[in-house]
């Protein structure tokens, strides 16, 4: 590859994930994803949890973390310490401020940054969870190493997110608007775990949660249809039909074993 | 030489899964009782020394009545409780220290005279000369017990007998209202209002929920249930709350095998009708008067929901409706749905109920007001939307649990609830889901007594007696397994022919009271 090639690739994976973020802080977004912005709701979030056999006391990163679910309830149940990272800066700031809220500031902190550099120093987490956004990581190689490299020695990765086989996939779910709705470039499981193994996390358990994925994209199609009764004014920026059409199609996906949704367990050497 | 083969043991067909008290449907006697899984159904088993053995369907699907026993709110405690504990539930009713829940739903049955003479009726009215009616002196005494015991109540409902033609009605809700009751329901068959175009304009500006009669479209239903064909009173009573602004809530008794292959229709009745805003659905209550039937076929909540996602499939599935949490959770459960002219969707499809109603698991809530807002909507004091209703702000709340539009404010207006209730009967009477009641019938004495206990144990009798000063005998369920036993009393309902009746205590055949040395 040129350069100039490299660069607008680069340049071009750049603008994804500013629009990816962008998104997702978007109200209408907000409002379609609820509180809950992953399959499985917090039922898989402590199952990820209890598969990690996290400890009180133990300090873990939470990649992509959003609206501060996953951190807030991983500090308040298993009493570890976590830092969020996610690129969007307003998220941050009101998922800081609910931490705020709740009492959790000591223990819970969240901070802008990019997977794909994160800003933390080498070996400083026991545990890196990561719920329905490596997905939608354009550079998974690099972000599997950057997970790698905050790790302790023999601590462990902890994904829930979405597996399918592309090939099989609708082309409309290709589209910048499927990335955002987590298919566009999610790959199968076995991908997944040879992208960690490549960084040096070795995938010691995984699970299927197929279930949670249908539910969830049932329940973003009941709020398109609400906030469409609602006469809510955001829902007039997007195109309802087509939005229905996409949530449609990635059903039948999940029908039709081409998506799923998986938990998976991987360990530092 | 015959060789005797070996003995086998042999499994039991059940899954023993409770150990609760009832009573005898016979001679109301408090007696042990147990709850049994079969062939996933839910049954409750007991035995009265004198009358023998008694067996009731509860919930016609175990699955469904094992995941609604989470949603189990621990109960409130009123301000202030009118008895003490004497013999123990349910005999001292009420409301008792023991009781485990506060009243979300006062009623107040301020006759016994009605216009009709359904042949199903738990209250036993109709055109009795021997009836009492409620002075504005007795209701008085009756609201204020209850709001001693509740602070600011939430609902009261009139009943009856037929409230409409009490000639102090509308005084009765003025002053509920005047006394803080937040909202006043009216539950009437619609005859008056069907009649009466100027009572309606009058009950119209004191801004009453009404809960009207509704069991079906079919002129066979009517008759079944009602012994008249009421459908075109039923409409003009509709026109004329729609005409006046009155939200209305059809009440549908649903009985099996007469008009459950009407579930569905009477919820597209009511969603396309202007005036409606909520249907209720009751299994018909084996208590007072009643057509006969077999107490291990009876109708239960789980039937009414699937036949909801039978019969209404483009709508409604099992999983929309979410047990109640404030009563005890079999015994009522709820939906709303958000409707336009294009689109309907269930409220439970938008937000995991799961995540804040599930109060068994100990966990951390995403947003505590969201559970407040929940638990608005999924209460028995709740009512549908309107001018006057309270669910607007929480349905705004839990359709998202975030930060609201304004446009959402509107959502109210196009939401439209759907309960099934379920009251227990003798047969059915489980001391454990009636000591979390919180829907108390509210005497002219300053009792609250909860529904179900009222209907079942004996209470209704004995404040009928009072007031009417007519002998009342003992009710008991025309029930298939006591035809041979039963004699037809002068309001139409059944009693026993040894007569069980007024004033007569029968031993105590439980253990209770007993010791073994």
């Amino acid at each position: 590859m040129s350069d100039v090639a490299a660069e607008a690739v680069a340049a071009e994976a750049e603008d994804v994930k500013a629009c990816c973020a962008r998104t997702y802080q978007q109200d209408v977004v907000a409002l379609i994803l609820g509180e809950s912005y992953h399959p499985g709701g917090l039922e898989l979030t402590r199952r990820l949890a209890q598969k990690l056999a996290l400890k009180p006391g133990q300090r873990v990163l939470d990649v992509a973390s959003g609206p501060g679910t996953t951190a807030f309830l991983l500090a308040s149940e298993f009493g570890v310490a976590v830092d969020g990272v996610d690129l969007g800066d307003r998220a941050v700031a009101m998922a800081g401020a609910k931490a705020r809220d709740r009492g959790l500031a000591e223990s819970v902190r969240f901070h802008v940054g990019d997977a794909e550099r994160l800003p933390f120093e080498d070996g400083a987490f026991d545990a890196v969870v990561s719920e329905c956004a490596f997905c939608t990581f354009p550079d998974k190689p690099t972000a599997a190493a950057e997970m790698a490299r905050v790790l302790k020695p023999g601590g462990q990765v902890g994904i829930t997110d979405v597996a399918l086989d592309q090939a099989r996939l609708a082309e409309e779910l290709k589209s910048l608007a499927g990335w955002v709705a987590c298919l566009a470039d999610a790959r199968p499981l076995a991908e997944y775990v040879a992208i960690l193994a490549a960084a040096g996390l070795e995938t010691t358990h995984t699970e299927s949660h197929d279930e949670g994925l249908a539910q969830m994209i049932e329940q973003i199609d009941a709020r398109l249809v609400a906030f469409k009764i609602a006469k809510l004014p955001a829902i007039e920026e997007i195109d309802f039909d087509l939005a229905r059409r996409r949530t449609a199609l990635a059903a039948q996906a999940v029908a039709d074993g081409i998506a799923g949704y998986k938990l998976l367990v991987a360990a530092k050497a | 030489m015959t060789m005797t083969p070996p003995r086998q043991k042999a499994d039991r067909d059940e899954v023993f899964l409770e150990y609760t008290k009832s009573i005898c449907p016979v001679c109301k006697t408090v007696i042990d009782a147990e709850v049994n899984v079969k062939d996933n159904r839910v049954f409750l088993r007991k035995r009265c020394a004198e009358h023998g053995k008694f067996e009731a369907l509860l919930y016609s699907d175990a699955k469904m009545y094992f995941d609604s026993l989470r949603y189990n709110k621990p109960g409130t405690i009123p301000l202030e409780t009118q008895t003490e504990v004497v013999n123990g539930c349910p005999l001292d009713c009420g409301l008792c220290p023991e009781h485990k829940q506060h009243a979300c739903l006062g009623i107040i049955e301020v006759n016994s005279g009605c216009n009709l003479d359904c042949p199903i009726c738990f209250a036993d009215s109709g055109h009795q000369p021997d009836g009492f009616e409620l002075t504005l002196e007795q209701v008085e005494t009756a609201l204020d017990a209850f709001v001693r015991s509740e602070g600011e109540p939430e609902v009261v409902m009139f009943s009856g007998g037929e409230p409409t033609i009490h000639p102090l009605i509308l005084d009765f809700i003025k002053m509920a209202k005047d006394k803080g009751v937040h909202m006043v329901t009216l539950n009437t068959n619609g005859i008056r209002l069907a009649h009466d175009r100027n009572f309606v304009r009058q009950l119209a500006e004191l801004k009453p929920l009404v809960y009207m009669q509704f069991d079906g479209l079919d002129e066979s239903t009517h008759v079944a249930i009602r012994g008249r064909d009421l459908r075109s009173a039923k409409e003009k009573a509709l026109a004329h709350c729609a005409e006046f602004g009155i939200n209305v809530s059809l009440v549908a008794a649903i009985e099996k095998g007469l008009n459950e292959h009407e579930i569905g229709e009477i919820l597209k009745f009511g969603v396309k009708h202007p005036a409606v805003r909520s249907v209720a659905y009751q299994p018909v209550t084996h208590s007072g008067r009643h057509v006969e039937f077999d107490p291990m076929q009876r109708l239960t909540n789980a039937d009414i929901i699937h036949a909801l996602a039978d019969q209404v499939p483009e709508w409604l599935r099992l999983s929309d409706f979410v047990p109640v949490p404030c009563c005890f959770p079999t015994c009522r459960s709820i939906t709303y749905l958000l409707i336009d002219e294009d689109n309907v969707v269930p409220i439970p499809r938008l937000v995991n109920v799961d995540d804040y109603l599930d109060y068994v698991s100990n966990r951390v809530m995403p947003d505590m007001s969201v559970r407040g807002a929940l638990e608005r909507l999924w209460s028995a004091s709740a009512v549908p939307a309107g001018e006057e209703g309270n669910t607007t702000a929480p349905l705004e709340c839990a359709t998202c649990g975030i930060d609201l539009p304004e446009a959402l404010k509107d959502l109210a207006d196009k939401s439209f609830m759907v309960v099934i209730q379920d009251f227990q009967d003798p047969y059915t009477l489980n001391v454990k889901a009636l000591m979390k009641c919180c829907v108390e019938e509210i005497t002219p004495d300053g009792r609250l007594i909860p529904f179900c206990a009222y209907n079942s144990v004996g209470y209704r009798e004995q404040v009928r007696e009072q007031l009417s000063g007519v002998p009342i005998p003992t009710i008991v369920p025309n029930a298939a397994g006591l035809q041979p036993v039963l004699l037809t009393t002068r309001y139409g309902s059944k009693t026993h022919q040894n007569g069980d009746g007024a004033g007569h205590t029968p031993a105590n055949g439980t253990n209770i009271g007993k010791t073994l040395r």
